[in-house]
């Protein structure tokens, strides 16, 4: 029969119980958290009437807005190697869309499952698993539309592009680690989710999605973890040059270590948040 | 049948303490401190005392619970009994202390948690088992059953937003009670359902019971305690004041609960001036039995004697007795003076005899009321306001009055047979 035991010290203290009850948990989080995947969209779609067609309107409004701005040269610095505007713009936005959400994803599943978890004993883990299967949904569709894109403008489909899911995967790794790493202190106050969304406009503007950005800002972009995924998957999509960005091997080792830290500090934050949930 | 307590206990808490901070900014900022500590086990040594603003929600708190045991957690509101049952289901940590749970633990805590009010009942189902750990799969062969404990009939297929709160604790209550765990913490779930829905699941927790479960049940309703658990615990702000059987737990529960009410009175002043505003209170209400003291033996004749005072005299008046349950909950019997009576001004007494009392042996609270003969209307209050008078019938033990107190019997009557 199985035996748990609750005490007061830190379960970094009895690391063999500790990782049985990860273990434990692991093998739970696949199914609730398709449950809760497959609860999430058919509640999207039930309350919309017009159902899936929300998830592609965004997508396709952002890619026309840039397209307009790009066409009437209001944006300035573009590199035109890079294969047409609007493919340019639609693979970056799609790309940056991806990290985002990937990012709100960990403290908008807990925030909106808050009663749930504090008062049912479930593994946190589903919610976000759930989470990121809807910004994987989400994020097929953008490709979608960004293939029809493709082949809309002509650009060639290089052999790179089996590498793009790979480079998506790490920005959402990226995104998922720095979410998650900011969800304990995000679940206590609330600044923390006002300041991540400032942060995220500016953290835009300092990477090259809808224009190259100018030399004397070259020392931002090169600090800027996500600007190597970023270029690299888009040329992966756009140019077919296989070779990665400098910086893309040290961003996408971090990105998996913080992914592994992250998860551990939530879980042993965990029963301190809920008691304050 | 229920295991014997020689049994390895699957539920074992020793010296259970937590504690809360009453203050949100500093509660946050302990939790911030927590985390840390947590993170850094070596530096990290559990706080035994208190730091600013905070209380002790559970103070040294031990019990055993062994399997075929129903455990009953008695007490007040904010007596500590709810996070006892997050401490044992493991969403929080204790302080200090230690549990160690043998088994699956399954928890019925807030039943409407955890369903979402755009899906059908039907869906709720599989959304809420895999909440609680099971496979689509799994719980498939089991949705006709569940379906069937629920009672809901088509409405099983309408939006749970639809649903009334006792709708609600029908559906979660029925996925809870057929998923088996070895251990189920239940926590005043009961109480928004209708008398089937509380019939079948007391019915549910005794079968539960029967295969080897193990059940801790919160709840304020006596009748549920007495029907499901044996033992019982009593909680006072944070602490076990008493642990028992369940009945004489909610007999302790319910005698401190009318000491306080009656410390309170006094505090208050019952008694306080009359006027014609209050022209009549009641100051007293005894019984008296052939037995000397505040023993009553069963079948004895029983004098009632109630004292008031009045601010001048009145005709016209009347009064009644009414004698319930030791919970205050049932009213078993009462009588009205079936004539007008006549209060005197200044302190009297009003009394009537009850031969051959009918109740088994127990403790019972006796309320009386002094009211308008004409109209009914109330002058004065014994035992709704304030503390009832406290009736005990005793009786000699022997195999009738034991089945008496098993079926929980309240009264004898007469009978010829055949």
């Amino acid at each position: 029969m199985k035996e748990t035991i609750y005490t007061p010290y830190s379960p970094l203290q009895a690391p063999r119980a500790f990782g049985r009850e990860i273990l434990h948990d692991l093998r739970l989080v696949h199914h609730i958290g398709w449950q809760l995947f497959r609860r999430n969209l058919r509640v999207q779609i039930r309350q919309n009437l017009l159902g899936y067609f929300w998830m592609l309107l965004p997508p396709i409004l952002t890619g026309l807005t840039w397209t307009y701005l790009g066409k009437n040269h209001i944006i300035q610095g573009y590199d035109a190697t890079a294969g047409p505007y609007p493919a340019y713009v639609l693979a970056g936005l799609f790309i940056w869309q991806g990290f985002v959400e990937a990012l709100n994803c960990p403290l908008q599943q807990l925030q909106s499952a808050r009663g749930t978890i504090a008062k049912v004993k479930v593994p946190h883990e589903a919610f976000i698993v759930a989470g990121m299967g809807m910004v994987l949904f989400n994020q097929a569709i953008r490709m979608l539309i960004l293939a029809a894109v493709l082949v809309w403008f002509h650009i060639p489909w290089h052999a790179s592009l089996l590498l793009v899911p790979v480079g998506l995967g790490l920005l959402l790794v990226l995104g998922l680690a720095l979410g998650w790493l900011l969800t304990p202190v995000s679940l206590l106050y609330a600044d923390i989710s006002s300041a991540v969304s400032m942060a995220l406009g500016f953290w835009f503007l300092i990477t090259p999605i809808v224009y190259t950005p100018p030399k004397a800002a070259a020392w931002l972009t090169v600090l800027n973890p996500v600007t190597p995924l970023l270029t690299t998957t888009r040329n992966w999509v756009l140019t077919g040059e296989m070779a990665p960005a400098a910086g893309f091997g040290l961003v996408a080792v971090m990105a998996v270590g913080l992914l592994g830290a992250s998860w551990l500090v939530y879980r042993l934050a965990r029963p301190h948040l809920i008691a304050r949930l | 049948m229920p295991a014997t307590a020689t049994s390895e206990p699957v539920v074992q808490v020793r010296n259970l303490s937590k504690k809360f901070c009453g203050h949100l900014r500093t509660s946050l900022w302990y939790g911030l401190r927590d985390i840390a500590a947590e993170t850094w086990p070596r530096r990290h040594r559990p706080a035994a005392g208190l730091r600013r603003a905070e209380f002790w929600s559970l103070q040294d708190v031990s019990f055993e619970l062994h399997r075929g045991e129903a455990l009953a957690i008695i007490g007040a509101n904010g007596a500590g009994k709810s996070t006892l049952l997050k401490l044992l289901n493991g969403l929080i940590k204790p302080d200090t202390g230690s549990i160690r749970l043998l088994g699956q633990v399954g928890a019925l805590i807030e039943l409407g948690v955890g369903l979402d009010p755009v899906l059908t009942g039907r869906e709720n189902v599989f959304v809420r088992a895999a909440l609680m750990g099971f496979s689509r799969a799994g719980i498939a062969p089991l949705l006709p059953a569940i379906i069937e404990f629920t009672g809901l009939g088509e409405a099983i297929d309408m939006p749970v937003q639809f649903y009334s709160s006792g709708m609600v604790s029908r559906l979660a209550y029925a996925v809870a009670a057929h998923l088996h765990p070895d251990i189920l913490l239940v926590d005043e779930v009961l109480a928004v359902g209708d008398f089937d829905f509380q019939r079948k699941c007391i019915n549910h927790m005794m079968s539960y019971l029967a295969a080897g479960g193990s059940l801790i049940l919160v709840s304020h309703q006596p009748h549920h305690i007495q029907s499901i658990c044996r033992r019982g615990v009593v909680l006072d702000k944070g602490r076990i004041t008493f642990s028992g059987t369940a009945t004489e737990a909610l007999d302790y529960y319910f005698s401190q609960q009318l000491a306080a009410l009656a410390a309170a009175d006094s505090a208050t002043g019952a008694g306080a001036t009359l006027s014609e505003a209050r022209p009549v209170a009641i100051e007293g209400v005894a019984l008296a039995g052939q037995v000397a003291g505040t023993a009553v033996q069963v079948g004895d004749e029983v004098e009632l004697t109630l004292t008031y005072q009045s601010f001048r005299a009145r005709e016209n008046a009347g009064w009644a007795f009414f004698i319930h349950t030791s919970d205050g909950h049932v009213c078993i019997t009462g009588a009205y003076s079936p004539q007008p009576t006549m209060l005197l001004a200044g302190q009297h007494t009003l009394s009537c005899r009850l031969p051959n009392l009918p109740l088994t042996a127990g403790d019972y609270l006796v309320k009386t009321v002094i009211f308008e003969f004409e109209s009914l209307q109330p002058l004065a209050l014994w035992g709704w306001e304030n503390s009832p008078t406290r009736l005990q019938i005793v009786d000699t033990a022997s195999l009738a009055t034991n089945a008496q107190k098993m079926v929980q019997q309240l009264i004898t009557v007469p009978v010829t047979w055949p």
